[in-house]
């Protein structure tokens, strides 16, 4: 794994251009992250994404979409400032990409940035004590509060 | 949604001999900078260092029992940078899960229109095999 980046692999029992639509379209996007999704689904589409009570200037993420191949690979930047252009040290960015198993797909999701936003070593680490040697720390810990806030909701 | 990070704390457990103190500590409801430093492979003094560190953003506090300081954790701060540590990787993986849910669902609507299904009385199996 490279070092600076969150990574998750799963399968799903759907065809890649099921997926491939689920992944990149905004319709879908509203569905399984944000509460408005706004931008064209083509590379270098520039858009916005809103959070919450989208009436509010706060709401709004930036969000731009770098490559679209269908069926095969989807990736995106966002958290740059409005008025910027997506870059790699002003955004994270985000790649599905989709594999035919089967019937289905393997969809590999990466999420990474964190260290060319200027991050210092140790929050890096810190962000990486979740996925790497900090999971025999963390794990046994996360059990009990996860019921917590599954309560306190 | 974006989330929201708490700078010192990251770093303060960012440090890899600092979470292996920290495991110490709380597997001995709290410990001395000497204690410690017995299980661990650094100086008595690296380890005061990483304690200054940890008490800083509130992850430890040090009472004065006799000679030396004796540090425990603080449960409630701890819980507390658990679940920043935890909210970027669990952000994706229940987002995924929604992915995944979402695409199974349209799946199945697809395979329904395409190949409507037949009550099934078994009689598919029943029937003899054509020659090939």
């Amino acid at each position: 794994m490279e070092f600076g980046t969150i990574e998750r692999e799963l399968h799903i029992d759907a065809s890649p251009e099921v997926v491939f639509d689920v992944v990149s379209s905004p319709e879908h996007l509203r569905e399984w992250w944000p509460d408005e999704a706004d931008y064209p689904s083509t590379p270098g589409g520039a858009g916005r994404i809103g959070f919450g009570d989208c009436s509010l200037p706060g709401a709004w993420v930036q969000f731009t979409v770098i490559d679209a191949v269908p069926h095969r690979l989807f990736s995106f930047r966002w958290t740059h400032a409005e008025g910027e252009v997506a870059a790699p040290d002003n955004s994270y960015l985000v790649v599905f990409e989709l594999e035919p198993v089967g019937s289905g797909t393997r969809l590999r999701m990466t999420e990474s940035g964190f260290r060319e936003r200027g991050w210092d070593e140790a929050k890096v680490a810190a962000q990486y004590a979740e996925h790497v040697s900090g999971w025999d720390f963390f794990l046994p810990r996360l059990a009990p509060y996860s019921i917590k806030v599954a309560a306190s909701r | 949604m974006s989330v929201m990070v708490d700078d010192d704390l990251w770093s303060a457990i960012g440090d890899p001999t600092r979470r292996r103190m920290l495991d110490l500590l709380l597997a001995d409801s709290g410990a001395t900078a000497t204690g410690l430093s017995e299980h661990l492979p650094v100086t008595r003094q690296a380890v005061a260092k990483h304690l200054v560190v940890l008490e800083r953003v509130g992850l430890v506090h040090g009472v004065s029992a006799g000679r030396e300081r004796q540090y425990r954790v603080d449960q409630v701060q701890l819980a507390r940078a658990v679940a920043q540590l935890a909210e970027v990787g669990a952000a994706w993986d229940s987002r995924l899960r929604r992915i995944k849910r979402i695409a199974e669902a349209i799946q199945r609507e697809i395979d329904a229109k395409n190949e409507p299904r037949q009550p099934d009385d078994g009689s598919a199996r029943r029937k003899p095999r054509r020659p090939s």
